[in-house]
């Protein structure tokens, strides 16, 4: 027995050796969500460079923080949402990112550079954004019933409103309808959010945060705070279902490319975060994934039918009054969690 | 013969090291991680403490025991309801329909639950298929609200673990001696007085075993209810996930599962003790 455990751990050592002597610059190992980057656009970044990337997915932030905390090599980038930006930046665990060396990081839009979550961009490249907002059934209502977030808590709309089943988002809209940050750490007015919420759980028939537009197209519900991604797909297969956002503010998201601490090829991740941002490039990939590039040159490029479509592309006053979600503080998050806790238990 | 008591051994100590290495390791780190705390810097800060275990006494995670175990309660109940008549008649049926029978259980048991709980939902949704028959049928003019409601949530439930109920059920039906039943009737009881005073009480076992078989998966199944009910309210299942993944507090979720475990444990071990007594109590 003892002898298979040492011929194991024998084994073990000469492919890490080996491994680690063949780190060139010539491999990117990307771990990024599932089904969030086009095939044709890996393959055509490795035709250019002669880089090969390695894909590993996740289909959450708290898989791939797990791994990059505990294992904490074997990725050249990671694709966190701004709230892990944060967490993971103020954590030591990203490697600063110096944005002289990506040319085209100029073409990102104003509104998602130098956000509380990642000054400066110390840390993190803009890959990808959307909002979650209010989508409203046009045919089960009429569309003058909700133009603000406050218009949920309407009684005429008992039982028919559909939320993300996620603490952040539902307390988020609590707090922007009483003019507060979504990123609230003030327990008052947290506790101010959640009376507002108490009144808000009779209009509420369902939490769903895998597939909401479901609900929303078989007409289970008539209107809710969804991701912008489900209202596009929702919307272009019922048009009278349109997608809000509210003067109070509402959520915005925000995935960045960011390099891990242990990551080995730096030079082939420089050269993937500018190839990504080339406006053709992100174009491509705006058009195959449905969510808004923050590339201000590619959206000039995408089809006219997209381009106009203000559920992906929200001009910049619409989203004048979105804010980003940012990670939240262990005792913060632990009264974020009691209110959770106390809205569906009662 | 040397060879097949080697092969014997190679057999079991599979299954055991199979049973050690992803049953018993993983659990034991699960409970040594419940006597932790949060760490900062690691998942997992060292260091003894029964905090975690003090945190589970609090109103809101009774509010959720008490939301589970009563659903789970009424899922076995109602398995109980619809199980028992449909394992009597197989158990009556002719030899040749009973295989045919058990496969028709069976065979659904085969995908996984999510999968088919989603199934459900093509099923009792508002222009699903129910609501369409029932409509074009013209026994309704609105569709019905079937999703979302507690009454979805008992469908799946009862849907997904009924299998659980027949099959103890039919096992103990088909060991009842028939002879009992006809000694009842030829002493002139009628069909509900030998059903109710010698069928029942013969097929206790596989009634108590079929309602823990539902009941203890049913306290987990947390999906089911957020899927068709709507996640409005928060079962233990829901707690345990929330704390792993979205918390990041793992030892707090490795407490409120061990508790958990234990609280089955208990359950089945009265249910030991329970079945042997009956069983000597028939024996005599």
């Amino acid at each position: 027995m003892k002898n298979i455990v040492q011929a194991v751990l024998m084994a073990a050592t000469v492919w890490a050796l080996t491994t680690s002597a063949l780190a060139s610059d010539k491999v990117l190992n990307l771990y990024i969500w599932s089904e969030y980057i086009p095939d044709e656009v890996v393959a055509d970044f490795s035709k250019k460079t002669g880089i090969k990337v390695n894909i590993s997915t996740y289909d959450s932030n708290e898989a791939m923080y797990a791994k990059v905390k505990l294992v904490g090599k074997g990725y050249d980038i990671v694709v966190p949402s701004s709230d892990f930006v944060g967490l993971m930046r103020r954590e030591g665990l990203l490697l600063p990112i110096d944005t002289k060396k990506i040319p085209h990081f100029s073409l990102v839009a104003p509104r998602f550079v130098n956000q509380s979550f990642d000054p400066n961009n110390g840390y993190s490249i803009p890959y990808m954004w959307g909002s979650t907002s209010i989508a409203v059934n046009t045919e089960l209502l009429p569309k003058e019933t909700i133009t603000k977030a406050v218009d949920l808590w309407k009684p005429e709309l008992k039982g028919r409103l559909i939320m993300p089943n996620d603490l952040r988002e539902v307390i988020g809209i609590g707090l922007k309808t009483l003019g507060y940050s979504i990123n609230e750490t003030n327990p008052e007015h947290l506790e101010k959010a959640y009376q507002q919420l108490q009144k808000l759980m009779p209009n509420i028939r369902v939490f769903d945060s895998d597939s909401p537009k479901q609900a929303l197209l078989a007409g289970e519900v008539a209107a809710g705070l969804v991701y912008n991604g489900e209202a596009f797909i929702a919307n272009s297969e019922n048009p009278a279902i349109t997608y809000i956002y509210p003067p109070e503010g509402f959520s915005l998201w925000l995935d960045s490319f960011c390099i891990p601490k242990g990551a080995e090829h730096l030079e082939a991740a420089y050269a993937f975060m500018d190839y990504v941002l080339t406006p053709k490039v992100s174009a491509a990939i705006s058009e195959a994934m449905g969510y808004s590039s923050p590339n201000t040159k590619a959206i000039t490029l995408l089809p006219e039918a997209m381009k106009k479509n203000s559920i992906v592309n929200p001009s910049p006053e619409m989203v004048a009054q979105g804010e980003f979600l940012d990670h939240l503080d262990a005792d913060t998050l632990k009264l974020y969690e009691q209110y959770w806790v106390q809205l569906k238990t009662h | 013969m040397k060879n097949s008591s080697r092969f014997r051994q190679l057999l079991i100590g599979s299954t055991y090291t199979w049973m050690v290495v992803l049953a018993l390791i993983p659990y034991l780190i699960l409970f040594i991680a419940s006597f932790l705390l949060p760490g900062d810097d690691q998942l997992v800060q060292s260091g003894l403490s029964f905090s975690n275990y003090q945190h589970l006494i609090s109103p809101a995670v009774f509010s959720m025991a008490r939301s589970s175990i009563l659903l789970a309660g009424v899922a076995a109940l109602l398995c109980l309801l619809v199980g028992y008549p449909f394992a009597y008649i197989l158990a009556q049926s002719s030899a040749k329909v009973q295989p045919l029978m058990l496969l028709l259980v069976m065979i659904p048991f085969w995908t996984n639950s999510l999968i088919r709980t989603y199934a459900l939902v093509m099923m009792l949704k508002a222009n699903g298929v129910i609501n369409q028959v029932l409509m074009a049928l013209g026994l309704i003019e609105m569709p019905l609200q079937l999703m979302y409601t507690q009454t979805a949530v008992f469908i799946g439930l009862v849907y997904t673990l009924l299998p659980f109920m027949i099959l103890p059920l039919y096992a103990a039906l088909k060991a009842v001696d028939p002879r009992l039943v006809e000694a009842g009737r030829d002493l002139g009881a009628n069909w509900l007085n030998t059903f109710f005073r010698i069928t029942v009480p013969l097929t206790t076992p596989g009634i108590i075993a079929g309602c823990m078989l539902v009941f203890l998966p049913a306290l987990g199944m947390f999906y089911v209810a957020d899927v068709l009910g709507g996640a409005r309210s928060m079962l233990l299942g829901n707690y345990i996930r929330d704390q792993f993944l979205i918390y990041r507090n793992i030892p707090m979720g490795a407490a409120a599962s061990v508790t958990m475990t234990v609280a089955m444990g208990l359950m089945l071990l009265l249910y030991f003790f329970a079945s042997k007594r009956l069983n000597r109590e028939a024996m005599q």
